[in-house]
């Protein structure tokens, strides 16, 4: 049988009277990776605040492995989720010490305690760092320390906000294999967030996009904002103009699928209504396909076969042309 | 410049004699200033810290009235405690006027906006995350604000220094409220203002002398402190 570690019903945060977090029904199993993504403001963050009970919702529920969590018991929950900020804060005092806080504040034994610290040092490989003082620790190796200090603490959740987007290409990787070793190794649920759709893909369990606050489990890559001129049947993004045929006037965001836009060496003289000449800025290999990444004023992702990529022959830096149907645009309300 | 030069000399070997009667003055002061800079952090810290975390109204007035109260002339602080503590005020009964205690309750008044203005700047200047990483790491309402001042321990520290500072220097309060009473209330500050008057120059100058000695000492130890700790 299955276990919830979240049940989430009717959950709602309000900033400034604006829904920040409106939230239906969601469930998160138990022992679960689950990655949470969406553009900049699309409420990531407040959602995982609430799931690490840092703050309340302005309204709903969450039951946590079955138990109902109220503003006034919500600390008492609060000890079973460890939360790793996106700039993590280390306080200023040794390593050792950072990673020892939170048992410290359990009142776990100064042996205990040490043990522990010392396993979790390991792990990760932070003997060299263990005597330091905080402020003398690189980026990377303060996401390390927060990560350990997180994880000593053995919660039943572990919540992390964003925690690629600041690190150096080495440590983003090093983190990533960190993440699905924890997740082989352990039975925690984990729960991050990420812009980055493809490399949650990669990691998690389940991918949930987050768009206005509302959780779909429909995967949104190369999200465009911008206006719709019903009239002209274009969307506009201030950096290129969409061709689509049918939508709604109050349209202010579009995903285009990545697997269905067509890239080419010269324009395609197709039926395809939106084509846009770029230049490729990035290649990655995943799993058995490669992402592309294509500037054309607007970025685009696209996911095409390893055969695709050498029948094409682009390299870093190649003009190539961008073309996709009415029907791979997506349109998000 | 002989004068000068000779007294100098006088003093410093006072200084190095251990006299009893310098030494015993200078006891007086570190005395009361050191418990006045005591019963204003135990006031101030706590408070200075609640007044930055939470929002009322006036708290921008409160904070303007405070910086005022920074630059408090320190015989006006004299006079007020002076009119409450005298026989006829509405604590005369308390029978405290020219003791320690009404210099400790007047430098207390004295200090404690200095106090509590520099906690409440470091608070607000503090990082924000060091709250919510506390939070998250589990931290009760209790164990928050202590790790809140540990984290602030540089700010907090050089508050209470500059309000050593501020006490050990003042002369208006100990003079008013103490009274300069020999071997009781008789401060660095007033017996410097006495002895010179007399014209013991030498033994006002080697009291000179010990209270730059007393602000450096506790300004060495604040670089230490942060030293140790970095």
């Amino acid at each position: 049988m299955t276990t919830t570690a979240y049940e989430i019903d009717h959950l709602s945060f309000k900033y400034h009277d604006k829904d920040v977090v409106d939230i239906d029904h969601y469930q998160i199993i138990a022992g679960e990776t689950l990655a949470l993504v969406g553009p900049n403001g699309s409420g990531k963050s407040t959602l995982l605040n609430l799931l690490s009970f840092l703050s309340a919702p302005a309204a709903g529920e969450v039951r946590f492995f079955g138990e109902s969590v109220r503003p006034n018991t919500q600390s008492g929950f609060r000890r079973r989720v460890g939360y790793l900020q996106q700039h993590p804060y280390l306080f200023n005092t040794t390593v050792i010490e950072n990673i020892e806080l939170g048992l410290k504040l359990r009142k776990v034994n100064r042996e205990l305690r040490h043990a522990r610290a010392q396993n979790i040092i390991e792990q990760l490989n932070l003997g060299m760092l263990a005597n330091k003082r905080a402020h003398e620790l690189s980026g990377g190796e303060i996401q390390k320390v927060a990560l350990a200090r997180a994880l000593v603490l053995e919660p039943e959740v572990l919540i992390f906000d964003e925690p690629f987007t600041y690190l150096d290409k080495s440590f983003s990787g090093e983190l990533e294999k960190l993440l699905v070793s924890i997740h082989e190794n352990r039975t925690q649920t984990i729960i991050f967030s990420s812009h980055d759709h493809l490399r949650a893909q990669v990691i998690a369990d389940r991918v949930c996009c987050i768009h206005h606050g509302k959780l779909t489990e429909e995967l949104h890559v190369n999200l465009l904002h911008g206006k719709y001129s019903r009239a002209l049947g274009i969307f506009h993004t201030g950096n290129i103009d969409i061709k689509i045929s049918e939508a709604p006037d109050d349209v202010d965001i579009v995903a285009i699928e990545p697997t269905q836009i067509v890239l080419s060496r010269t324009e395609l003289d197709s039926s395809m209504r939106n084509r846009f000449r770029g230049e490729v800025i990035a290649l990655h290999a995943r799993n058995d396909h490669i992402e592309v990444t294509v500037q054309t004023g607007e970025v685009f992702q696209v996911i095409i076969t390893r055969s695709a990529l050498d029948d094409l022959a682009v390299t870093i830096g190649s003009p190539v042309w961008v073309s996709f149907k009415s029907s791979a645009i997506r349109i998000l309300r | 410049m002989n004068y000068f030069a000779q007294s100098f000399t006088d003093a410093i070997q006072l200084i190095l004699k251990l006299d009893y009667e310098l030494f015993f003055v200078v006891w007086i002061s570190l005395k009361i200033s050191l418990l006045s800079v005591m019963i204003a952090s135990v006031l101030s810290v706590p408070l200075g810290l609640l007044i930055a975390s939470s929002k009322f109204r006036g708290k921008v007035i409160l904070q303007n009235i405070l910086n005022t109260l920074m630059a408090l002339p320190t015989v006006v602080v004299g006079l007020l405690v002076f009119g409450l503590l005298s026989r006829q005020g509405p604590l005369g009964e308390w029978g405290l006027l020219y003791t320690q205690a009404a210099i400790v309750m007047g430098q207390s008044i004295l200090i404690i906006p200095i106090v509590l203005n520099m906690v409440i700047s470091a608070a607000n200047t503090a990082d924000p995350r060091i709250r919510l990483t506390s939070i998250a790491l589990g931290a009760d309402r209790f164990q928050q604000n202590l790790i809140f001042i540990n984290e602030v321990r540089f700010a907090v520290l050089a508050a209470i220094v500059a309000a050593f500072g501020r006490a050990i220097g003042e002369v208006g309060v100990a003079m008013m409220l103490g009274g300069n009473i020999e071997g009781y209330t008789r401060t660095m500050t007033t017996a410097i203002a006495l002895e010179t008057s007399k014209g013991e120059f030498e033994f006002a100058l080697a009291l000179g002398v010990l209270l730059l000695l007393a602000a450096f000492a506790v300004n060495v130890f604040l670089e230490k402190f942060q030293k140790l700790n970095k």
